[in-house]
């Protein structure tokens, strides 16, 4: 809020009354929509995770559902598979980083392919998740190919690692193209001037990206991290759900497909609000973890 | 880095992404149009002879067309308004000093993040209770109000790049603040206003979730859930469920092709952050 500045020129009572009419009314649907379709549900929700709601009655019972949550056995295991998930976070950073530095190579064609990387995003986590998961079945079109070289057929999705690693890889193949456009914007703030200076220092290539490029733009990095972290923990429900449905077992499970099985299928309302707080409280603690253990990073990126 | 050699590695690597991106759609459309049997035979294959019988059979088995016009009725009004609240909102933030503005955009912020599922619990729960389940108002306004704090977060950053001499000098000449906001703010905001559009729709309509507790009945079923049990019913017959995924990503495709331009340079502008 500090980039703004009060207007200059004095305005009269009435013109200020006028200025506070009009702000109300346009705060108005913005305010109206997140006050009760977002503020509003989170409260009943914070509520609710201390009953034990069933979707019509509910009765206090304190912290018995943060309880229950501890004692499930369950619980631990999604935990860890979204830690195992996380892995999907340094690849998308280093595929979008990648794709980013070449790009901005500008070699032939260089329009044309940062057009192209960026079609995963515009398509929908169930299309990409389908399609990896028609790739990776039973003598699909992975298995094909691995059978040039003599490997016979491997069911993927029923194995939890490979099942893990299929939801990786759409995963990452569906998120890199933002986190390079996020790069290249980044890039594009840096001063061309570093790069002719360094060029004449007789710095490689090599040595430019690791020197200039990744130092400017890592407040970037960071950003896309946060983001990514949180999208792993809130966002995967999509690819789970049509790539595996949580198998084999509760391999591929995370935090937000077991809170939509146990609310939406089972009907413990309670017991699901107190999990998605529980995805909240670890996303915050995440969240404000990587922006305090680089503090100092966030600076350089003033937008 | 400026020789040949190095100019021809770079450009071979991105040839391989491209391929990796571009791929998967050519995979869609030419399975799409073969037997089950040619796909069984040899998935990369090119079709011999192409047949649309798999779109019949996708057509006589879920209402698939239904379910896209389902999503249009729900993507559309819902980025129409939330785009139009977010513009009006970020216009406040940054340009009419107000008090308590403060409030509502930290507020924005910090929900921005939440986790869907805290949202739509009790929205779920509430929306079942008065009846209204598998109806489309509950859908629009919530996937309007779930977008609009991103949407303002990004219109701020792209608002305060309009110099604030334009609005003063609009006030000068005596233009009401809503004035101000349709001849000045959007038509010079106009590119960040139409990218957050395209980004609102991207996020509604590939979203599975909300779509999926909210409109489960098969005369409201958006085009998500749809391919989604798809997928369930058809792991066997490859071609019919190629068809429905490359129909269902066909609007979202056919708006980045034809907004590209503006929309990459949007999100180039730094709108994104």
């Amino acid at each position: 809020m500090e980039g703004r500045t009060p207007l200059q020129t004095p305005l009269s009572q009435r013109n200020r009354k006028k200025r506070n009419l009009f702000s109300y009314f346009a705060l108005l649907p913005a305010a109206v929509l997140v006050l009760g379709l977002m503020v509003i549900p989170i409260g009943a929700t914070v509520w609710h995770s201390f009953t034990n709601w069933d979707g019509v009655s509910s009765t206090f019972i304190g912290f018995k559902n943060f309880e229950l949550i501890f004692h499930n056995p369950i619980i631990y295991q999604v935990l860890t598979n979204s830690l195992i998930f996380l892995i999907s976070v340094p690849l998308i950073l280093a595929a979008s980083l990648v794709a980013a530095v070449l790009v901005y190579e500008k070699v032939l064609g260089w329009r044309l392919f940062r057009f192209l990387f960026f079609i995963p995003m515009v398509l929908s986590p169930v299309i990409v998740g389908v399609l990896f998961s028609t790739f990776f079945l039973p003598g699909g079109a992975v298995d094909q190919v691995l059978r040039i070289f003599g490997l016979g057929n491997f069911s993927w999705l029923g194995n939890p690692w490979s099942a893990r690693i299929v939801v990786i890889l759409a995963l990452v193949w569906a998120s890199f193209g933002f986190g390079m456009v996020v790069l290249l914007s980044a890039m594009s703030t840096v001063d061309t001037a570093l790069y002719d200076a360094a060029a004449i220092d007789g710095a490689s290539w090599w040595r430019r990206l690791r020197s200039i490029t990744i130092p400017m733009i890592s407040g970037s990095l960071q950003f896309l991290s946060v983001i990514n972290v949180i999208y792993t923990f809130t966002s995967l429900f999509a690819f789970v759900y049509v790539i595996t449905a949580g198998g084999p077992g509760f391999s591929t499970t995370t935090v937000d497909y077991y809170t939509y099985i146990t609310t939406f299928e089972n009907g413990q309302f309670g017991y699901g609000a107190a999990l998605a707080l529980l995805l909240f409280l670890i996303v915050l603690t995440l969240t404000v973890a990587q922006v305090k253990l680089f503090p100092h990073r966030e600076v350089q990126q003033g937008s | 880095m400026r020789s040949k050699i190095s100019r021809g590695v770079v450009f071979a690597i991105l040839c391989l992404i491209g391929i990796s991106t571009v791929y998967p759609l050519i995979f869609m459309a030419l399975n799409s149009m073969r037997t089950t049997q040619a796909f069984e035979l040899n998935p990369f294959g090119l079709p011999t002879h192409l047949t649309l019988s798999s779109y019949t059979a996708l057509f006589s088995t879920v209402p698939f067309l239904q379910s896209i016009l389902h999503s249009l009725f729900v993507v559309v009004p819902a980025v129409i308004m939330a785009t139009l609240a977010s513009s009006l909102a970020a216009f406040v933030f940054t340009k009419v000093p107000v008090k308590m503005g403060n409030v509502l955009f930290w507020t924005m912020l910090m929900i921005m993040f939440m986790p869907g599922i805290v949202v739509l619990l009790p929205l779920y729960v509430e929306v079942a209770r008065t009846g209204l389940a598998n109806n489309f108002a509950p859908a629009i306004f919530i996937y309007t109000a779930i977008n609009i704090p991103y949407g303002t977060y990004l219109l701020r950053s792209n608002f305060r790049a309009i110099p604030d001499s334009v609005v003063e000098a609009a006030r000068v000449d005596g233009a009401s603040w809503f004035k101000i906001f349709v001849r000045v703010i959007l038509p010079i905001g106009k590119p960040g206003i139409i990218t957050v559009g395209i980004l609102t729709f991207l996020n509604i309509w590939n979203d599975l979730f909300i779509s999926l507790v909210l409109l489960h009945a098969p005369n409201t079923e958006m085009v998500t859930p749809t391919l989604a049990q798809l997928s369930g019913k058809y792991t066997s017959n490859i071609p019919v469920l190629m068809a429905g995924l490359l129909l269902g990503a066909l609007p979202t495709l056919i708006l980045y092709f034809a907004t590209a331009r503006v929309f990459i340079r949007g999100m180039l502008s730094g709108a994104v952050r």
